[in-house]
């Protein structure tokens, strides 16, 4: 018999797990968000099937992201082990992972970054990965430094790895960073704590693994990620 | 249950190569070309103040000229066209513009045919989800956008082949956005 895929629910997420849109002291939010209320839909097909093969249309770039020997690129050592899972708890393999960061002094490589801070010619500071069946894909860099946002009250946003994930429907995408434990600027960066719910935001925040095993060359963490969509319950014939 | 981790901004310095070359181009996947009609969709993507927004990600999923998504969901799916991925990905230049060129989507069951959007951008917290029309029909996600609003989700023929699709985030005659 045909083994046919349980079929994906997507369910509303309670609003507080969610960003506000508009964020006090981030001066573009009032301008490009919808005044009107977003329109309820019940999804069809078309919302509740997507990309799975997303991997297949970009450039793969490897995991491994902070250099070796003298083309190591500056800053501390981490390695970041990433699980991606559904709201059923099951891991979400195959999927693609691209994630970016500033470098160790909160410098990307991009050409709209005019920060001070200097770039570091070892660190591209992106990496494309697909997950393993068990959900996971692990990254080796550096750990990224804090960095001023341009607004005039002196907001710094803190360490920070951004994430992007496709998920097995379309209503299953997401966009999202992920923090690092201990930070002091956590607690004042108006990104981080637009999520008013408080084990929601706690939930962006990696966890800090403690050594095992050698060789004890990086920091490591873990973070999990939580993707929307569970599986339909089969009906009972 | 697991609750879903919180979305936030795409921010402004996503890597320059997180748009492919070519990965607006929907009509050709390992290259192969495919079936159906090749159309363009252009369109510029605006703010409350008109401002023209620069560096904004827009991605589109869409089905096969017969309207069979590549997804085990569609029960059709192993007659979708293997030439066809149905995502593409694309950015806005300094103008506020964006280009897709793909196939006129074929009908699904129980819907007009249409192209689901996704912009990601500096400024939103999360992602806004629109669908683009080709014309007024009977479509279960259209008719519960308010009579009023759904000529915004028409795109415009330009000429043949060519199609021409507006997004304004906030302000008069703002696009309907999905919250789902």
């Amino acid at each position: 018999m045909l083994s046919i895929p349980m079929p994906t629910i997507i369910q509303p997420r309670d609003e507080r797990t969610q960003p506000a849109r508009i964020v006090a002291g981030y001066p573009q939010t009032p301008l490009r968000n919808p005044r009107q209320p977003l329109v309820k839909r019940s999804p069809t097909l078309s919302e509740l099937s997507g990309p799975l093969e997303a991997a297949r249309r970009v450039k793969l770039l490897g995991g491994d992201i902070a250099g070796h020997g003298d083309k190591q690129a500056i800053g501390q050592l981490i390695h970041l082990k990433v699980r991606v899972l559904d709201e059923d708890g099951a891991p979400v393999g195959g999927t693609l992972v691209e994630m970016w960061q500033a470098n160790a002094a909160g410098r990307y490589l991009h050409p709209n970054d005019d920060d001070h801070a200097p770039p570091d010619p070892n660190f591209y500071g992106a990496a494309r990965l697909v997950t393993d069946e068990s959900g996971r894909c692990e990254l080796r860099t550096v750990k990224p430094g804090a960095y001023p946002v341009p607004t005039r009250d002196g907001w710094w946003r803190p360490p920070h790895v951004h994430f992007s994930l496709f998920g097995k429907v379309w209503l299953s995408r997401l966009v999202t960073q992920m923090y690092f434990p201990g930070e002091p600027l956590n607690g004042q960066d108006r990104i981080l704590n637009a999520v008013p719910d408080t084990a929601a935001r706690e939930s962006l925040v990696a966890r800090y693994l403690p050594p095992t095993g050698d060789p004890h060359d990086a920091l490591v963490f873990e973070h999990q990620i939580v993707l929307r969509g569970r599986a339909a319950t089969p009906v009972q014939p | 249950m697991m609750i879903p981790t919180g979305e936030a901004t795409i921010g402004p310095f996503f890597p320059p190569r997180y748009v492919d070359q070519g990965a607006n181009d929907l009509t050709m996947f390992d290259g192969r070309k495919a079936k159906g009609e090749a159309i363009w969709i252009r369109g510029r993507v605006v703010q409350e103040d008109g401002a023209a927004l620069e560096n904004l990600i827009v991605e589109i999923w869409q089905p096969d000229a017969d309207g069979i998504f590549r997804h085990p969901a569609d029960p059709r799916h192993a007659r979708a066209d293997p030439d066809f991925l149905g995502w593409g990905r694309a950015a806005t230049d300094d103008k506020g513009g964006y280009v897709f060129r793909t196939i006129m989507p074929g009908a699904p069951e129980g819907r007009a045919p249409h192209i689901n959007f996704m912009l990601m951008f500096s400024g939103l917290m999360r992602i806004l989800k629109t669908t683009l029309y080709f014309e007024h029909g009977m479509d279960v996600v259209l008719l519960a956008v308010p009579a009023s609003r759904r000529e915004l989700l028409m795109a415009k023929k330009q000429g043949p082949g060519s199609y021409r699709f507006d997004i304004r985030l906030r302000g008069e005659n703002e696009t309907p956005f999905f919250g789902d």
